[in-house]
């Protein structure tokens, strides 16, 4: 019986070491991936910033003008763009920002029509039923500025011909590796700031004109930020999630061994009352 | 002529962040240059050539969309991309070229108003990074 049982106990021992090798393999992987996207999502943000800025000068500076991308309407139909992984392993990288998404539209009357951007967004809309206008997988890791445009287009079209009355994106927040927030974020209609100090400009040809160019790339920028943004919280995610499983199965090698040595001592201790008691009763 | 400062800033990165002469680009109503103390100014930008001047010499890129905001401290060039002359990937462009005029003929033959619209955008943007290698 104590030797079935080390036996046991040592297949065990193998099992959880490789899988230890695989959770380790991806840890490490994930972390280098993790210093790429972070330089990625750095990089993205002065464009962004830049661009909010001029759209919010544009508008502070003409109060009087009106675009349809600033004015609220009442709000029957949303469009959700949302941004998850296409792989999981990640924690709860990808459960939190779709639960979010869910829990979103929990009081409106209608389920709002989806973006999905990441392989697992699209799988979990598609299986609820949603109206998933477009779905995208594996484009997080290396996402084109183009990608980004026309995945806007989809949005800012829609928004334009009345199909739907409010853009919402849903991302993760990159806020340091061990922690990653899930957002939403209203992309149309846009909220401007009024700004204090802004120069007076000449806008060429009008300002409506220039905003209303900006506001497709605005749009593509803010989705451009939000998938780069997510894609690092990703593997952060994933670096977290592997580096404690690594640390589980060491935690339970070393009890398995401990096990294992134990019943190893035991069968010993067994076969020498076996020897001793068997060659007491000889003499 | 006085230098200024500039930068150019696509979705990826800040391809330049310095100082220049003079800046030529294409906006969406046509050429504009731009001199140190020129008037604040915001224009949209199309797909074409910008030409930036270093020491007396131009340096030109090939850009899509954005726009260019002068003011007072500096010049800021926000593009979809930005691609110097001599950094053009030619046979890439080649390649989207073919792709895009093929894609032309399809979105034609099938009355598909949207995609031809979409294939005519790429069919420029590749002719406008050839037109500017050349001058590498």
């Amino acid at each position: 019986m104590a030797s079935g049982n080390m036996k046991a106990i040592k297949r065990r021992i193998k099992s959880v070491g490789s899988t230890r090798q695989i959770t380790k393999a991806m840890e490490l992987v994930a972390s280098s991936k993790l210093r790429k996207a972070k330089s990625r999502a750095e990089q993205a943000r002065p464009y962004f910033n830049e661009l909010y800025k001029s759209l919010c000068e544009i508008a502070s500076a003409n109060t009087d003008f009106s675009t349809i991308f600033t004015v609220k309407r009442e709000v029957k139909h949303k469009l959700f763009i949302v941004v998850a992984g296409d792989r999981g392993m990640a924690g709860g990288y990808n459960s939190n920002v779709l639960k979010m998404a869910a829990a979103a539209h929990a009081d409106d009357a209608e389920a709002p029509k989806i973006i999905a951007i990441g392989r697992k967004a699209g799988e979990y809309f598609a299986k609820r039923g949603y109206d998933v206008v477009a779905s995208y997988a594996n484009i997080a890791e290396d996402i084109k500025p183009n990608t980004a445009q026309d995945i806007a287009d989809i949005a800012i079209e829609m928004f334009a011909n009345g199909e739907v009355d409010e853009v919402h994106v849903f991302y993760t927040l990159f806020v340091s590796s061990m922690s990653q927030q899930p957002e939403s974020m209203r992309v149309l209609p846009m909220d401007t700031v009024q700004l204090e100090n802004y120069g007076t400009m000449n806008y060429d040809p009008s300002p409506e004109a220039v905003f209303n160019r900006i506001i497709p790339r605005f749009t593509a920028s803010l989705i451009q930020c939000a998938v780069v943004e997510s894609y690092a919280s990703e593997q952060g995610a994933r670096r977290n999630a592997m580096e404690s499983a690594t640390d589980n199965a060491d935690a339970m090698t070393e009890s398995l061994s401990l096990l294992y040595n134990r019943a190893r001592q035991a069968s010993i201790t067994n076969e020498i009352i076996d020897i001793v008691s068997g060659a007491s009763a000889q003499s | 002529m006085t230098p200024f400062k500039l930068q150019i800033i696509t979705p990826e990165k800040t391809v330049f962040d310095g100082e220049t002469e003079q800046i030529i680009v294409r906006t969406t109503v046509g050429d504009v240059g731009i001199l140190n103390g020129h008037e604040p100014y915001c224009a949209a930008l199309g797909i074409g050539q910008m030409r930036i001047m270093q020491d007396g010499q131009f340096r030109r890129a090939a850009t899509s969309g954005g726009i260019i905001k002068v003011s007072k401290e500096k010049t800021t060039i926000l593009v979809q991309t930005c691609e110097w002359a001599d950094e053009i990937d030619v046979e890439r462009a080649n390649n989207a070229k073919s792709t895009a005029e093929e894609r032309i003929n399809n979105a034609k033959l099938s009355n598909d108003d949207k995609a031809l619209l979409l294939a005519e955008a790429k069919l420029k943007r590749a002719l406008n990074r050839i037109d500017t290698s050349g001058f590498n």
